[in-house]
């Protein structure tokens, strides 16, 4: 499944955005890891103590 | 031959510095086919035998040919961290490491093959071509110092320095039937090495035994000291680690392990440790590589440039949180260390697949390569310990290695743990069958 062209305009603007100029392929893949990772970042931010600091 | 029996053997005049760069530059041209070398340094290295014949001063690594991943600079030589984007990078000075081998009498002979810009797991530089494992050469070496773990294996350098940000040392070394040591954080210099992600960066040995990766660390660590043998260390054994490698691979490890007589440890916290270097690890790589990002980002391979553009693109909130939940981690993992000298658990949950294998199987379960490692990675590197791997035996003819572990900056006890498993062993005296 493709992701949504507006995940990829979104992104690709933040990438232009720091002079960075990524195809759709790039993008494609860079949602399919993102889809994997904020998920689980969540999770953690739920996990973890409200006073734990860095 | 170990750099602590090659260096004894030069000490004693058995053989000449040029003997020995010559027999090292014999078994590379013999072995090209492991495409473990991006460089090799053949007239450099032989004038640097014939200086050190007269060298007033011979240091403990006197004469001893080594080799160092292509992301360490060597003064004149190229590195080119294995991408197209440095292929033409030339190195003005020595990496601090590299100075340090060198004040110990060593010889570079060359530069070795990686993941390209140490940033993956497999060695399969679409730029310069895949390191082949020794032990079986359709399979992988492991990453990202896969041409260390190579070299090593297949006697092309006495000892080699790989670096480790989230496995890099261990991999290869488990996959190739080696030793690697992976330092604690800070303890060796990173200036001169392309960097990955600077929290967790580190260089480190792999070498055939725990006695050489000492040997080479008092080179490049000048506040490191090898430890006189102790008693019987206390040991703990990481059962969630066990119960998510191969069950082959696991009972090769408990069986080792049990040589220690180790209690076991159940640390389900652990788990989380991928995630957390996660997300610190992909935004400070897509930092170091934002120069290159905006001018090269066509010369990536494809799949280092997707993790960079991932860490440029994740959420800025994502850093912060793995800031947070590192010292929540290491809350939770440090008391292990007031109960345990060492802890052990499986280096690798897996043997080395082979290099078009991905995803690979654990247990019946199908898991994509990276994701696979990353739970034995990241527990010990996201907090910066050092871990040793070491062989332990073999699943289906292929080398399984054993992790050791320490508290942050007990490199010398973790070492010392490993040497005494190989005075009882002989796992990593096992040679690939190429070379027998």
């Amino acid at each position: 499944m493709g992701a949504q062209s507006s995940d990829l305009s979104f992104l690709r603007s933040l990438a232009e955005r720091q002079g960075v100029e990524p195809s759709d392929e790039d993008l494609e893949a860079v949602v399919g890891f993102l889809a994997g990772i904020l998920p689980a970042l969540a999770e953690l931010e739920e996990l973890l103590p409200e006073d734990a600091a860095p | 031959m170990s750099v602590a029996a090659l260096a004894a053997r030069l000490r004693a005049g058995e053989l000449s510095p040029r003997e020995a760069v010559e027999g090292y530059l014999e078994r590379i041209e013999a072995h090209r086919g492991l495409n473990a070398y991006i460089s090799v340094r053949a007239e450099g290295a032989l004038a640097e035998a014939d200086a050190a014949e007269g060298a007033a001063e011979r240091g403990p690594l006197w004469g001893v040919p080594v080799a160092v991943k292509d992301v360490i600079d060597v003064a004149g030589e190229r590195t080119t961290a294995a991408s197209e984007v440095l292929r033409d990078n030339v190195a003005s000075r020595d990496a601090a490491v590299v100075e340090g081998l060198r004040s110990a009498g060593a010889i570079v002979l060359g530069k070795l093959n990686l993941h390209e810009f140490a940033y993956g797991a497999k060695t399969t530089s679409e730029h310069f071509g895949a390191a082949h494992n020794p032990w079986a050469t359709d399979r992988v070496c492991g990453g990202s110092s896969g041409g260390s773990g190579a070299a090593a294996a297949a006697d092309l350098a006495a000892g080699t320095l790989g670096t480790d940000t989230a496995g890099s040392i261990r991999i290869p070394a488990a996959f190739c039937g080696v030793t690697g040591h992976r330092p604690s954080v800070g303890l060796v210099s990173n200036e001169g090495v392309v960097p990955v992600a600077w929290s967790f960066d580190t260089v480190g040995p792999i070498a055939r035994s725990a006695e050489d990766c000492s040997l080479l660390l008092e080179a490049i660590a000048p506040e490191f000291r090898s430890e006189p043998e102790g008693g019987e260390p206390r040991v703990g054994l990481v059962t969630s680690l066990l119960a998510q490698a191969d069950p082959r691979v696991a009972a090769v490890v408990e069986e080792a392990a049990g040589a220690f007589r180790p209690e076991q440890v159940d640390a389900p916290v652990l788990d989380h440790a991928g995630l957390i270097q996660q997300l610190m690890m992909l935004p400070e790589a897509a930092a170091a590589h934002l120069p290159w990002l905006r001018t090269r980002l066509a010369d990536y391979g494809a799949d280092v440039r997707a993790r960079l553009l991932a860490g440029l693109l994740m959420p800025a909130t994502a850093y912060p949180t793995g800031l947070r939940a590192r010292r929540w981690l290491d809350e939770h993992v440090r008391p292990l260390f007031d109960r345990y000298d060492v802890l052990a658990a499986p280096a690798m949950p897996i043997v080395a697949p082979l290099l078009d294998e991905d995803p690979v199987a654990i247990g019946g379960r199908l898991v994509p390569y990276r994701l696979a490692l990353i739970p034995f990675n990241s527990p010990w590197s996201c907090l910066g310990l050092p871990v040793t791997s070491v062989p332990c035996g073999f699943v289906d003819g292929l080398p399984v290695g054993l992790a050791l572990v320490g508290r942050r900056g007990a490199d010398a006890t973790v070492l010392r743990v490993a040497e005494a498993f190989q005075r009882e062993t002989d796992w990593h005296e096992r040679r690939p069958p190429l070379l027998v």
